[in-house]
């Protein structure tokens, strides 16, 4: 499966942040994307997602070359500040979640399985998610979008707020999941990138660049990178 | 669709439960006995949602009869001779109102997001599960109170299913234009307010119409039906067919709307102190020669200028134009210069009430957590004693001054009233207006000792300590019954100068003594 970005444009009023955009992704790897604050990854998470509307351009799913438009399900979009209903208990939310999903969930999962996924005790089961933490309620995020089990995954700085432990079994579970995924992950740990993805783009002066790695060693490519992503500087 | 809505309810409802509980779990007594297994009883949870459920009804039976209360008067207003042809003739223009204004499938809500972005929920389904339900609910609610509204007016069986009928059309093909338009436009058409405030205003004031015999008969009321009707075919038709619904959905219910729900009073309350436009760059001259936390605090006063000064000049004014033509009226009605003296002899506590509403402390103090402090709390520094109070000290002033300039108004005017009125004995031209502004005083030093003391708001802007919202509810009744005390002018404003002192005094060696330990974040 590839997703294939034509042409893809943005701007904000007069501002233009995404440019002619020409890009595929493809399943069984993880892309990380990597650029300055303020360069517009999240612009491109929305663009994709469609929460925003785009200028031009084209988002095709090629599958066994069939080729059709992107669907708003075909995405799950794990933001990075979480909105989750407070007034709910993490066990409720999932609950509900899986009730109303019954008939798209291919797995034979309980609840207590999926908690124990995302490493979330008994005892916090039955709180109100406006008592979770940010991590807490970035877990639950992210078990909902797994559970929902969408082709492509974008994901907004998503690991950075948990726990070394759960972030581990994540990056496993990411890992796992590429095969039949699309998944991009965003995030600005350079480290974190290169441990887990397996193509770095980056987003720089409106448009994007896979950083190939080539024969490199880890310090030489993360060097071409930072460059990379320094060129724009320099001119 | 009856899955969706039946899980809609049961979401619905432990929101409601869960709801309830949390705030009983922050009470005195109960905080001992509700934990978190509390939010997983069962038998619990029935009890509390069938009452919810049941207060819920109540309230939108109460709404809808205030709603059928309005056109009754405004009926009873415009032409009481004929009440009933009126009556009926205001509510099919209210239905056409409601037409554009009462649309809302696709209003962005949180409850819209966590439904269809976070749930995944079909959003066609919940859609139009959501609107028949609407339709029945409103069909029901008007039914019912056409019935109740029959005691005083005599409508036929016809003209109640009509006008039932009526108003469900109106809202189906009110629904279809707004998909439509979005649709085309990528804009609701509420979003237009001139476009919509005006077709608002011109259907309201043909209203005025029935007052020179402008009447629905049951023939033309049949036809306006008629009309409708194929309307509601072709809408319902559209509605059915469009298929871009959680496209739509996803533009509009973004999760920064869900996290600023335009409904909730803690979204209204950050819009109210965000920092305006033309304030955001200020004149390099106000600040020359400034330093420390002088400059800070005059930063923080230029930055929300139009906040802070604009609604005290707009009371200023409205004061001024009320009391000026106040006495127009004297000249017109003679017998109300007298009423009017009366009141000013023996009801003067009603000052206590319109510099409650007027005084500007409240939102100063929430554009100040919002804006300033939220953030440098954060640092040590500014949690320093001698900071705080030195800053508390500017803050006063600043606050004192904006809101002294109505309360001058008030005060001159109130002076100008009892002279033209009829006069008074010379100590109450000195006692009243010294009165009115020391209240004006009493209310800033009040709000922002109680920010100081008790600083209530999380980095969001929720209230989150219920000592804040109690000295607050307390302060409003007190301020409210005080109206009702009669007492000689001079009696209580000498009482209320005393007494206004005595706070301030307290207030401020509380401020002292407390404020260091007491000013901090609310997590």
């Amino acid at each position: 499966m590839k997703l294939q970005i034509d042409r893809l444009n943005k701007s904000y009023g007069n501002k233009q942040v995404l440019k002619d955009i020409t890009f595929t992704f493809e399943s069984g790897k993880i892309y990380g994307l990597i650029g300055k604050n303020g360069v517009g990854k999240t612009t491109f998470f929305n663009c994709l997602n469609g929460d925003i509307d785009i200028d031009s351009g084209k988002f095709l799913i090629i599958d066994n070359d069939n080729e059709r438009q992107l669907e708003t399900d075909d995405i799950g979009y794990v933001v990075s500040t979480p909105v989750v209903p407070e007034f709910l208990t993490a066990r409720e939310f999932l609950q509900f979640f899986i009730d109303i999903n019954k008939e798209s969930i291919n797995s034979d999962k309980t609840i207590d399985d999926y908690f124990q996924m995302v490493k979330i005790d008994e005892g916090d089961q039955n709180k109100l998610l406006r008592d979770y933490s940010h991590g807490m309620k970035n877990k639950m995020q992210i078990l909902i979008n797994l559970i929902a089990n969408p082709k492509i995954m974008l994901l907004d700085e998503p690991l950075t707020s948990l726990d070394i432990v759960v972030q581990d079994g994540m990056k496993t579970l990411f890992k796992k999941l590429k095969k039949d995924h699309i998944i991009i992950f965003s995030t600005h740990i350079l480290e974190l990138a290169m441990d887990l993805c397996d193509e770095i783009i980056i987003l720089n002066d409106k448009s994007m660049k896979l950083i190939e790695k080539s024969d490199l060693t880890i310090a030489e490519y993360k060097n071409k990178i930072i460059n990379s992503l320094r060129d724009n500087e320099n001119v | 669709m009856f899955d969706i809505l039946k899980i809609s309810f049961k979401i619905d409802i432990a929101y409601a439960f869960n709801s309830i509980i949390y705030i009983f779990s922050k009470l005195p007594f109960f905080k001992d006995v509700i934990n978190y297994d509390t939010y997983n009883n069962f038998i619990l949870k029935k009890i509390i949602g069938f009452v919810a459920i049941v207060l819920t009804c109540l309230r939108l039976i109460l709404y809808r009869l205030m709603y059928f209360g309005s056109i009754y008067l405004l009926a009873k207003f415009i032409n009481n001779q004929y009440l009933n042809s009126s009556f009926v003739f205001i509510y099919i223009i209210f239905a056409f109102i409601g037409l554009v204004i009462n649309v809302n499938l696709l209003s962005a809500s949180r409850k819209k997001y966590f439904s269809i972005i976070l749930f995944r929920m079909d959003a066609k389904r919940y859609m139009i599960s959501d609107l028949l339900f609407g339709l029945l609910i409103s069909f029901v609610l008007n039914f019912v109170s056409f019935l109740f509204c029959s005691m005083f007016i005599d409508f036929s069986f016809f003209t109640i299913i009509s006008l039932c009928l009526l108003s469900l059309f109106c809202r189906v093909v009110g629904e279809a234009i707004s998909i439509y338009f979005y649709n085309k436009f990528q804009y609701l058409l509420t979003s237009k307010y001139k476009l919509t405030f005006s077709y608002v205003l011109l259907l309201l004031a043909s209203c005025f119409l029935c007052k020179i015999g402008f009447y629905v008969s049951s023939n033309i009321l049949f036809l306006i039906l008629f009309i409708m009707f194929i309307f509601v075919i072709k809408s319902f038709y559209y509605i059915l067919s469009f298929n871009n619904y959680k496209a739509i959905y996803k533009k509009i219910n973004t999760d920064k709307t869900a996290m600023n729900d335009k409904n909730s009073d803690v979204y209204m309350r950050q819009m109210m102190v965000e920092i305006k436009n033309k304030d955001k760059v200020i004149d390099e001259k106000k600040l020359t020669g400034k330093h420390g936390y002088d400059l800070f605090n005059t930063i923080f006063f230029e930055r929300h200028k139009e906040i802070l000064l604009r609604s005290s000049k707009n009371y200023s004014l409205i004061c001024a134009v009320f009391i000026f033509l106040t006495i127009i009226l004297f000249k017109v009605f003679p017998g109300f210069s007298t009423e009017l003296n009366k009141m000013l002899h023996q009801k003067i506590g009603i000052f206590v009430i319109i510099m409650y509403f007027i005084n500007r402390g409240s939102i100063v103090t929430q554009a100040m957590f919002y804006n300033c402090d939220h953030a440098m709390l954060t640092f040590n520094f500014y949690k320093n004693a001698v900071v705080i109070l030195n800053l508390f000290k500017k803050r006063l002033f600043m606050i004192i001054k904006i809101n002294l300039l109505p309360a001058f108004v008030i005060a001159f005017g109130t002076i100008v009233l009892l002279y033209f009125s009829g006069g008074t004995i010379f100590i109450n031209y000195i006692m009243i207006p010294l009165f009115i502004i020391l209240l004006s005083i009493f209310f800033s030093v009040h709000y922002l000792v109680i920010y100081y003391l008790l600083q209530p708001f999380n980095k969001n802007l929720e209230i989150k300590k219920v000592s804040y919202s109690f000295v607050s509810m307390i302060t409003y009744f007190i301020s409210y019954t005080i109206i009702d005390v009669k007492m000689s002018s001079l009696l209580f404003s000498t009482l209320g100068l005393v007494f206004t002192t005595f706070y301030i005094f307290i207030s401020l060696f509380l401020v002292y003594k407390y404020a260091p330990k007491t000013f901090r974040i609310n997590n």
